[in-house]
Parts: structure tokens; sequence; C-alpha cells
């Protein structure tokens, strides 16, 4: 994060007036906003916006399944920021996310359904829980580290899948079911936009925090704890908010997670659920927002690609079912992109960008 | 030595530091007058970080007191100390190493910034207003230590000097009342070595500072040290004025006897930390 | 009585299969830093690897076993120079990642390979049926064989790592590689052979679990993985003996558990589901690391400051 925060222009001191400019607090809300090229936002925004008119102008009625599956990347978004806080800016090897996450949606179907609670209430009640939970493992990852603690909380992720399926069970059900949503909610198009603004305003909220004194605390976590602790960083507060925000935004995407699926189900919580998470952050870049969105749709996005083959692919004489090979592909992806691009697909930009400078200034022109 | 005169500012009485069956620090008194450059010599080994350490809150002493002007440290815990106004070096460097140099030195000013989760959301109000404030103060301390050059650069980019020297930098940001600083010649270049003397001074005089400082480098120590005690196996073996403890004869015995020459080689001088001292 | 003898057989027996996962765990984790969650399906592999050997060519048991063991060599090779060795020198916990997706990769080419093997599939063993009483304790032939192999197990690589050069520069890379280097270990054969040693015990678990189940299937180890990392943990991560005895721990509080909690209700809840039984382990897991962070038999880790 901080690696990126210097801005193109080097070691060379800006001018002392554009300094005291960018002190103004609504220039940098500005600079926020379009920072990284303005044009390139604008075009992404607008892509965002029109993406459901284009696909039904382009695919016709029956691309709803694919806008469908497309607003389930801006939810893997909002899982992959939240694991890559913990793990890639504070440093806490947790295998336990998945946990927040099948909480989080088993939450929200209890107090809309069995409850009867209106469904954005349900929605704060999931990440309240969510954080509870938070705590509950973040308390003793204060002392607990490394192996230790990547084996701890993988261990609740199967604790909490079973615990899941227990109430299933006791409560003679196959899965949740979301009956009660909103309207606005059970329209593709507008859960589309629903998720898609979500995810936009808290990307842009984490962003900020990563900036500040709370998400430099993490980093200075991440890079030395010693020194971290030496300039007055109290490392049991920072590591456990670190869990908490982790925790919280999990849960927010469980519940987003059951209300696009329309139902809970404990595989939510699985470890596969977790290597999914875990492979957005690292596919995509540990301690890099843009990571986190670049991994949140290479996970989302392959099952989709896998769907284009075709299914039984005859390779020789054999032949394959394809959605029996769905995981293997990607595991051997998340192998392939591990030894290849061990800084995730982000590190790619920076190195690109680097190229593309030494490019302009050997051809001549002072950058 | 005069016992709590009224203006001494670290009092260190009965340290003792075990480690195992090894005894670190063995009954040390010391006393660090406020304002003064205190120099702590003594071959490797011979306990200089585990002092510092036990002041800083990384090793917890089996017996003694430490008081910094009157407040009994060691039942704080290691940020509390920071806030209390001690800033320190490590002597392998810890450099916040993705972090520019800049945001290095504003990351050191955590205990005086007091944004939270809620204003470090926004981009306005009082979280980047502050954050402005501690990239001034970081800039003027860059500035102090002709370290300006560096202000954008990935810290774990730069050579062991810089490194060291930017160390240093983020010790001294928040104007501790006590900076404590571990070797901090050690992997400098030899040529720059009185320079850094003269900005010792200069240091502890524009920041009215204390300065505990750990060195081997004796002409660095001869030029800046008001006050030297030199350390083996843990005890004091002499402590005065630079000139009488550097010829005390077991202070030469003690460095030269086995330390002859291999004053430059003291960077792999294990300072290590054992997990549960945190209890 | 006998019932408490009874439960503390079966769970010496359970505890030894997660004891046998765990000194594998700890042997690839000590010398080349790789937090191997792809263990149980390396174990499911070679058991599905001996399972074809049966059904198939209809290869008597004794037969069949040396030849799954020598596939569990070339296996464990094999992993160590496609997998291991090109993410040698990332982050332990990039490494850990990997070995999850080695996970995915080796069931899926497994199921590909084996289709019948996706379902639940009855295993032959010589063991099946064999069981006798003494004073009313109930004692299955595969018991006393899993404690048998869990001791012989145990004794040989005792013997290989403190008597052998091999097994001698293998401690030594483990303890500091670098320096191993520089005294002239060759590191570059310790690596395939600790792979491949880990592979060889993760078959005999995976068989010895295939023949006390009676059924295997391509996933059939999962279950017992994640506890084998716990007694693993619990060992201190450290030592062979530490990682035994903590599969025994595991394994006993399991069947104690299971006879404690046997048909109990607490409300509508019935505790004496398996879930609810991980769930306290995973308590009392928890609980011990608190107290002791680097696990009941690991020694204080120095950090360096
Ligand atoms: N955490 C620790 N655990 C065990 N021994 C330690 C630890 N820290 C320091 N030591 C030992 O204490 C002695 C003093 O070390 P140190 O204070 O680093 O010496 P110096 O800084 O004077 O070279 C050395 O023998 C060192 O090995
Ligand atoms: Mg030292």
């Amino acid at each position: 994060m901080a690696a990126q925060q210097t801005p193109g222009s080097s070691a060379s001191a800006p001018a002392p007036t554009m300094a005291r400019l960018s002190r103004l607090a609504w220039v940098r809300g500005a600079r926020v906003l379009t920072q990284g090229g303005g044009a390139t936002f604008a075009v992404v925004a607008l892509v965002l916006a029109l993406l459901p008119t284009l696909f039904d102008g382009f695919f016709g009625f029956s691309a709803g399944f694919q806008l469908h599956r497309i607003t389930l990347i801006g939810i893997f978004v909002i899982a992959a920021f939240a694991q890559n806080i913990l793990t890639g800016y504070a440093a806490q090897a947790s295998l336990g996310n998945a946990a927040f996450f099948g909480v989080g949606g088993y939450m929200l179907a209890w107090l809309t359904n069995d409850l009867g609670k209106p469904y954005w209430a349900g929605i704060l009640v999931a990440v309240g829980v969510a954080a509870v939970v938070g705590i509950l493992v973040g308390g003793p990852a204060l002392r607990i580290s490394g192996a230790y603690l990547a084996i701890a909380t993988l261990g609740l992720v199967f604790v909490t899948v079973s615990l899941l399926d227990l109430w299933d069970t006791t409560a003679g059900r196959q899965n949740y079911d979301l009956s009660n949503l909103p309207a606005l909610l059970t329209d593709d198009h507008t859960l589309y936009y629903t998720i898609l603004v979500i995810t936009v305003v808290l990307l842009w909220l984490g962003r900020n925090l990563l900036r500040s004194r709370v998400g430099r605390a993490w980093i200075a976590i991440r890079d030395s704890e010693a020194a971290a602790e030496a300039v007055g960083v109290n490392l049991a507060r920072f590591k456990l908010l670190a869990f908490v925000v982790s925790a919280m935004l999990t849960g927010l995407a469980g519940a987003l997670y059951a209300t696009w699926a329309t139902t809970a189900s404990s595989s939510m919580a699985s470890a596969d659920q977790t290597i999914a998470f875990l492979t957005m952050i690292i596919v995509g870049g540990l301690g890099s927002i843009t990571g986190s969105i670049l991994g949140a749709i290479f996970v989302g996005f392959l099952p989709l690609l896998l769907g284009q083959l075709p299914s039984p692919l005859t390779i020789g004489s054999a032949q394959i079912q394809v959605s029996t090979l769905t995981t293997g592909i990607y595991g051997m992806l998340l192998l392939l992109a591990l030894v290849f691009f061990p800084s995730g697909l982000s590190s790619l930009g920076g190195r690109g960008r680097a190229l593309w400078t030494r490019l302009r200034s050997r051809a001549g022109g002072q950058p | 030595m005069t016992a709590a005169t009224p203006m001494s500012l670290l009092e260190i009485r009965g340290l003792t530091v075990r480690f195992g069956g090894l005894v670190a620090i063995n009954d040390l008194d010391l006393t660090i007058r406020m304002g003064q450059i205190f120099a702590l010599v003594g071959p490797n080994g011979a306990g200089k970080t585990t002092v510092l350490n036990c002041v800083s809150g990384f090793v917890r002493p089996e017996h003694g007191t430490i008081r910094l002007a009157g407040t009994d440290l060691l039942p704080l815990g290691r940020d509390m100390r920071a806030r209390l106004g001690i800033g320190r070096t490590f002597q392998n460097v810890q450099l916040f190493s993705s972090m520019s140099v800049l945001d290095n030195l504003v990351t050191a000013q955590h205990s005086r910034l007091r944004a939270g989760m809620l204003s470090g959301m926004l981009p306005f109000g009082r979280g980047p207003a502050e954050d402005a404030r501690a990239r001034e103060r970081a800039r003027e301390m860059l500035a102090l230590l002709d370290l300006e050059a560096y202000a954008d650069v990935i810290a774990g980019t730069l050579p062991l000097g810089a490194r060291k020297l930017v160390g240093v930098a983020r010790a001294l940001v928040l104007k501790p009342r006590l900076v404590l600083l571990d070797e901090p010649a050690a992997g400098v270049p030899h040529a720059e070595v009185t320079a850094l003397a003269e900005k010792l001074r200069s240091w502890r005089d524009t920041l009215g500072a204390t300065l505990l400082l750990i060195e081997h480098n004796m002409a660095l120590v001869q030029a800046v040290a008001d006050s030297v005690c030199a350390l083996n196996y843990g005890s004091k073996l002499a402590e005065g004025n630079p000139r009488e403890v550097l010829s005390h004869p077991s202070v030469l015995e003690a460095y030269l006897g086995r330390e002859a020459g291999s004053e430059a080689g003291s960077e792999t001088g294990s300072e290590v930390e054992s997990r549960d001292a945190e209890g | 009585m006998t019932a408490v003898l009874q439960v503390a057989l079966a769970g010496g027996v359970t505890g030894s299969l997660y004891g046998l996962l765990a000194v594998g765990i700890v042997l690839i984790y000590r010398t080349t830093g790789v937090l191997n969650f792809a263990y149980g399906a390396i174990a499911a592999v070679c058991a599905c690897f001996m399972y074809v050997l049966l059904t198939g060519p209809r290869l008597n048991f004794w037969l069949a076993l040396p030849l799954a063991l020598i596939f569990a060599v070339a296996l464990g090779i094999a992993l160590e120079r496609l997998f291991a060795r090109p993410v040698l020198n990332a982050p332990v916990f990039t490494k850990a990642i990997a070995t999850l997706a080695l996970a995915l990769v080796l069931q899926t080419v497994a199921q590909q390979i084996w289709p019948q093997l996706a379902q639940p599939e009855h295993f032959p063993s010589p063991f099946e049926g064999h069981a006798t009483r003494i004073g009313g304790l109930y004692i299955s032939a595969i018991g006393v064989t899993v404690l048998g192999v869990t001791a012989v197990v145990m004794v040989a690589l005792a013997l290989f790592l403190n008597r052998t050069r091999l097994g001698i520069a293998m401690r030594a890379t483990a303890d500091n590689q670098p320096v191993a280097r520089l005294m002239g270990v060759p590191v570059g054969l310790v690596f395939p052979l600790v792979w491949a040693l880990s592979a060889v015990v993760a078959a005999l678990t995976g068989i010895l679990f295939a023949s006390q189940q009676a059924v295997i299937d391509v996933q059939f180890m999962d279950p017992l993985l994640i506890l084998a990392f716990v007694a693993a943990v619990l060992g201190g991560l450290e030592s062979l003996p530490g990682a035994l005895l903590g599969g025994l721990i595991v394994g006993l509080t399991d069947s104690l558990l299971a006879l404690v909690l046997a048909g109990r209700h607490v409300g509508a809840l019935d505790v004496s589901d398996p879930g609810i039984r991980a769930a306290l382990i995973f308590g009392g897991f928890v609980l011990v690391l608190l107290l002791r962070p680097q696990g009941l038999f690991g020694q204080a880790v120095l950090r360096k400051v």
C-alpha cells in the first residue's frame, strides 16, 4: 500500500504551492477519487454502470444468469479485501475467514426468516455477530502466531461447518433458504447495482483507512513488530482491530452472498471457501487493493470460463467431464500463479509501468 | 554515584537479567542525567543491548527498577513507554521496509496522532489534517539529518548506512525525552562518523533530548559522550568521564584481552528476546 | 471399567493414525518449512493406488503393499521436484496455501484416473473380520496392526535419523539449512528424501485407515488431516515423539468425549454429534495454545529483536 502511495513524481520535491494545496481536504478528497488516472476511473465507472444494459443488448434476456454471476464477483471483492486487510496488511495468517462468511449468511437467514426481522436489520446483526466471532478468534491470535495461528484458524472453519451443519440437522432442513428478501435484491439488475455501490463504497473507505494511522500501524506490524511497538503501536489493539474489521467485512460479504444465492449453506464456511479467499489475495497480490479486485475476478470468472469448454471434453480417446475438473484446474492455476507471479497479478501492473517509464526515458525526453 | 539528583532522567537500580543459566546483566545501577549524552561501551555480549531492551520493554528483568523521571517503567508495556517519550533504534535497524522513508517517520508519530477507525476512513477532517502536520514534522526531521533526498524512497531499498540514519530519524521524530541508540555508527562509512558525532551533539541541543548511546567506535565516544559506562559480562567495569573510563585498566583489558581488533565486526551481536518474557 | 479400557484402546488406535500423519507433517515442516495441507491427499492417493492394485489385477495384499510403498516414494520425489522446489523460497504462508492448492490438484487427478473412487468403495484387507476377546475387551486385528505399525515406524525413524549418515544429514538440514549446506550436507538430496519418507508414512497411514474403515474414496483422509495438524501443533511442530504423543492425546480425547457425550442432549441439541466433539477438541486445543503458545512439548521460541 505504502509502496503505491508514492505518486509518480519520484524523488523530486513537489512545488510548495502544490504541497499546500494538496493539504486542503477537498483537494485531497478529489484526488483520492481520481488518482490512478481520472480517465481510467471514468471508463471503468461507465462500463460498470452500463454493464447490465450492455448485457441485455448483446445477449438478450437469457444473459440474466451471467449478470448474476458478475454480481457475485462484487461480493468476492469485499471478502478478498477483508482477507487482504488481515493477511496482506496486518500479516495475520488467518485460514478462518470462511467462518465469518458462513456466520454472516446464517445470521441473516435466521433473522429475516425465523425471526421475521427487516432485511437491513438482519444485515446489521450479521455484521455484528461476525465482529464478535472476530474478537473470539482475534483474542487468541494475540498470543498465537505463524503456523500455529494458521492451524487454529483453519480449525475454526471446521468447527463452524460442523456447528452450522448441526444447526441445519436440528432444524430439519437441507439449506437455509431466504424468502423475505426486499424486491430491490431479487431482481438481477437492481441487485447488481446495489452490490456495485456497496462494494465501491467499502473499497473507498477501506483504502482511506489503509492510508490512515490505523493502516500504517497494520503495515508497521507486518514490516517489523518490534519497531511498531517501539513507536508506540499497541500490538494487541491493532491486531484485534484487524481481525474485527476483517470479520465484519467478511460477515457482510457472507450475508450478501446468502442474499445473492437466496440460500445459506454450511459449505459457505468450508475449508474450500477459505482456500478460495486465500487464492484471491495470493493470485491478486498480498497487501494490494487492486490485487484483491483482480483476485476476486480471477476466482469469480474461472468457473464461467471453464463452463465455456465443451463437456464432455475429448482429449484423444479420453472423455473428461469438465465439471469434475473445476477445482483441480483452480488449484493448478493457483499453483502456477504462485510459481510464476509470486507477488500476485497486481505486481504485473507495477512491472509494466516500470518498463514503460524505462522505455520512455530511454527514448530521450525526460519523463 | 550520586543518588537520585533532581536532574536525573533515567534511573536504573539493581538491574538483573537472566537468560536461562546466563546472567546477562548483574545488579547494574545507572543514572542518566537530563540532557546528557551517555555512552554504554563494552565487548560483544557484554549486555549493552539488553540494558536498552530493558528500558524500552523488550526484555523483562528479573530484579531491579527502572524509572524515567520518577515513573516506574517496568509495569508499562512497550507502546506505553514509547508514549512516555522513549525513542529507540535497533542494532539491526528494523525499518518499515515496504514504506517510503517519509512514511516511516509519519508512522513513528503513531503515539502523537489520534485518528481511529472512523476518521481514518474519511478523506477529510481530523485524520488527514493531523497526517499533514505529521508529514511536515517528518520532513523537518529528514532535513535536520540531511535525508530529504530519500523522503520518497522505499526504505527497504536503501543501503545500510542510510537505513541506519533513517532509523535514527525515526527515533528522533517525536523529539522524545530519552533516545536509545544501539550502535548508530556501525555500518556508517568511516568518513561520516565524525559528522555523526557533531550531529549527535547538535540534536541533543536542538531537541533537548537525552541520549543513551551504545557505541563501539571509541573515537566517537571520546568526541561526544558526557559520561561513559563500561560493561563486561553484565557488570559495570568503570563509569565516569570518557577519558578516564576508556583508559581504565580493566576496560582496556576487557577490550584488548578478548576483543582485540574486532570492534568493527559487531553487527552480529545477538539481540534476542525470549518470547514468553512478556508473561 | 472395561468400557473405559475399550474406549482407551479405540482412542489409542485412532490416536496412532493421527500421530503417524502428524509425524509426516512435522518431518516435512521441519526440514523444508512447508506446512503440508496436501498430506491427507497424498495419503489418500497412495491408498487409492493400493485399492486399485487390490481390485484391478487382484493382487495379494502383501504383494500390493510394497508396490504401493514404492509408488509413495515415487510420488514423494515427484512432488518435491515439481511442487516443493519451485516454491522453496516463498514465504511460509504462501507455501502453506500452495499445498492447499496441491491437495485440490491431487484429488482431481486421482478422481480422473480412478473415477470409481469418487464414491466410497469397499476396501478389501486381510484384517477384515478378524478380532478377538480378551477378558471382555474387544480387540480387532486392524487395531493391533495399527499400534504395531506405529511402534515400528517410530523406532525405524528414530534409528534412521540418529544412526545413519543420511538421517543425520536430514537433522542437520532441519536445524540450520545454510550451515548444513556449508558443512557439505547434500541438501539437494535431503529434500527429495524427506518427501519420499513422509510419503511412505502417509501411504502406511492411508492404507491402515482404509483397512480400519473398510471403505475408501479419494477424499477419505480429509477428516483425519485437520486433527493430525492439531496433534502436530500440540507436539510443538518440532519433535517426532511429540507429534505422536499429540496424536494419542487427540485420539484419546476424541474417544473419551464420544463415550461421555453418547446419547446426551442439551435441550434439543444432540451433543453426541461429531461436530460438537470437534468443536470441543478445538476449543481445548486453542486453550492449550493460549497457555503454551509453543505447544505442549515445544521449546519457547526465541524472537530476534
Ligand atoms: N533473548 C535472549 N535469550 C538468550 N540469551 C540472550 C538473549 N538476549 C541476549 N542474550 C545473551 O545475553 C548476552 C548479552 O547480549 P547483548 O545485550 O546483546 O550484548 P551486547 O549488546 O553488549 O553485545 C549475550 O551473551 C547474549 O547472547
Ligand atoms: Mg548489542
